[in-house]
């Protein structure tokens, strides 16, 4: 069914309205304002590239950079695994599957800023419930001043944050697979691993794809949490990208910070374009499967 | 039993233990007096903390801002994913890979990056300490994720359902509203679940566009921390916090799972 023009115009409006006013103009605010010296909106100087050239030839730029990919990166390798071994293990029916999943959607809902407070009164020793045991075991944690702590506590509050939306993902694209499918490959003794690798991984693929490429995002970019734990410290061991740009904000260095917005947004549309790219290709490859 | 479900069940436990011990130490703070109150003695077990969310007024307001720009949120993005979907899902045309595109990588554009131009632009046309600009500017990580959601449920729905509406003599509109609805309602509580937490959890849009009033509960909480805080009402107005959207977990509880079944 190929539609008329208007038909589809006329669905598509009013989102692509909220999305151009919310969207669109304000990156062409931040794109115009990334060429300018600006000390306040009426008095601001052209300085062409500056910016651009000062933020990619910093060694900060590449510090930071290296950061959020290293934590992408950890946190993916821990969420993914878990959370489709969680996702596996939830019966298919029955009550333990219900509780099991408002367990998982638990910290979707809590506030980002209250997050790091949370995580923080949990390992305080004077009335925590892990820092008073830590303390008992005599297990010294230094998440201010030692690096290697700061890390730790933000990869298991984001672990905590997030591993639930990856379960409840794949869980969901488990739920789609036919009973059919698990018969024939009972009749063909298949082992646990080979069904799970092609029969249940395939058919999870195009959810799994949609739920890397969120979560790969949201911990690159990460902010609200990484912040409220130490502020980017100790000695800028946890300041990611987007603290850099924080920071820039709060400091009113508004021409600086929007070419950082605009680099920053580049390197998002890459991510995105290779996403899709890779999406299609997978639904090309499956609907081939399937003909 | 089987050691597989011995395995199965120790493992729901230290998964359970591991959700709940964050959720269990908030809920115990709140009920704590961290700070001496009148009549209060400190460390005690009270409900002091309740007390004082509903004596302060800005606290207790900052409650009900948050839940007027959710709900106006979620009413928006609903109002235009629902024909945005429609189309996505039932209409082939050229610039649909594009518009895709585009839709994803604003729905993954952090905040912090939109955040001082959106104040900006918001300044001008006067939507700043108005709930109507917070639930505006969420529409940016919500619409495409509702797109998404929806347009994944009505796939599912024959397109023989339309054809005999439309041939029966409803206009396109019409039939949407008045069968499809009915049909996706199931989609419509998951998108609306998605919609109200992403929007309901966003702090740095929020905070930026409420200057001097209609704060919501996140920077009200935010507000509380200072020389000396009080940790125990900040634990209590998160408990607050975490009660609408337990609220909302419940309701779709059934659903959650089944959204994302046809295609990502």
């Amino acid at each position: 069914m190929r539609s008329t023009n208007w038909r589809i115009w006329f669905g598509l409006m009013p989102a692509l309205t909220i999305m151009i006013f919310v969207g669109v103009v304000p990156l062409s605010i931040v794109f115009h304002h990334s060429f300018y010296d600006i000390f306040t909106l009426e008095s601001k100087f052209w300085v062409g590239g500056e910016w651009y050239v000062e933020i990619l030839t910093s060694l900060r730029f590449y510090e930071s950079l290296g950061r959020s990919f290293a934590f992408s990166l950890i946190t993916m390798w821990i969420q993914f695994p878990l959370g489709i071994l969680i996702a596996l293990a939830i019966p298919k029916i029955g009550p333990l599957k219900s509780v099991t999943l408002v367990l998982l959607a638990l910290p979707l809902v809590v506030p980002w800023n209250m997050i790091p407070a949370i995580w923080l009164s949990l390992i305080n020793p004077d009335n925590g419930i892990i820092g008073r045991v830590a303390e008992l075991l005599g297990l010294p944690f230094d998440y201010k001043f030692t690096a290697l702590h700061t890390w730790i506590l933000i990869v298991v509050l984001d672990t905590w944050h997030w591993v639930g939306l990856v379960a409840i993902l794949s869980f969901a694209g488990l739920s789609g697979i036919a009973p059919g499918f698990y018969q024939a490959a009972a009749i063909d003794q298949a082992s646990r691993w080979q069904v799970f690798r092609y029969i249940e991984l395939p058919k999870i693929a195009g959810v799994l794809t949609m739920a890397l490429l969120l979560r790969f995002m949201d911990s690159f970019m990460i902010y609200t949490e990484a912040f409220g734990i130490n502020a980017g410290g100790p000695k800028n061991a946890t300041a990611f990208l987007s603290l850099d740009l924080g920071e820039q904000i709060a400091g009113f260095d508004y021409g600086p910070a929007a070419a950082r917005s605009i680099i920053y947004f580049a390197i998002i549309l890459c991510v995105v374009f290779v996403f899709v790219r890779v999406n299609k290709r997978q639904r090309n490859a499956e609907t081939e499967f399937w003909q | 039993m089987k050691p597989l479900t011995i395995f199965k069940l120790v493992g729901f436990c230290a998964l359970a233990v591991f959700i709940l011990l964050p959720f269990v130490q908030v809920v115990q703070l709140s009920f704590t007096a961290t700070l001496e109150h009148t009549g209060v003695a400190r460390g005690s077990i009270s409900l002091v903390n309740y007390k004082n969310i509903f004596h302060s007024s800005a606290l207790s307001a900052s409650l009900i801002n948050s839940v007027v720009y959710v709900l106006l949120n979620v009413a928006l993005t609903l109002a235009v994913a629902l024909p945005a979907a429609y189309t996505f899902s039932r209409s082939e045309f050229r610039s649909r890979d594009l518009i895709f595109f585009v839709l994803i990588a604003f729905r993954v554009t952090p905040p912090v990056v939109l955040s001082l131009p959106v104040f900006l632009l918001f300044a001008k046309v006067n939507l700043i300490n108005s709930p109507i600009g917070i639930a505006l500017v969420h529409c940016i990580f919500n619409v495409p994720i509702a797109i998404w959601i929806l347009e994944s449920f009505i796939s599912a729905v024959p397109r023989e359902f339309d054809e005999t509406a439309l041939i029966d003599g409803h206009s396109t509109p019409n039939f949407v509203l008045r069968y499809l609805t009915p049909i996706i309602a199931p989609g419509i509580g998951v998108a609306a679940f998605f919609c109200f937490v992403f929007s309901w959890v966003e702090v740095v849009f929020a905070r930026i566009l409420t200057v001097t009033g209609g704060k919501p509960i996140s920077t009200a909480i935010n507000g509380l921390f200072g020389f000396n805080t009080d940790i125990g009402l900040v634990m209590a107005m998160t408990t607050l916090s975490l009660l609408p959207g337990l609220a909302m977990i419940y309701f779709v509880r059934n659903h959650v799972a089944r959204g994302f079944v046809i295609r990502a």
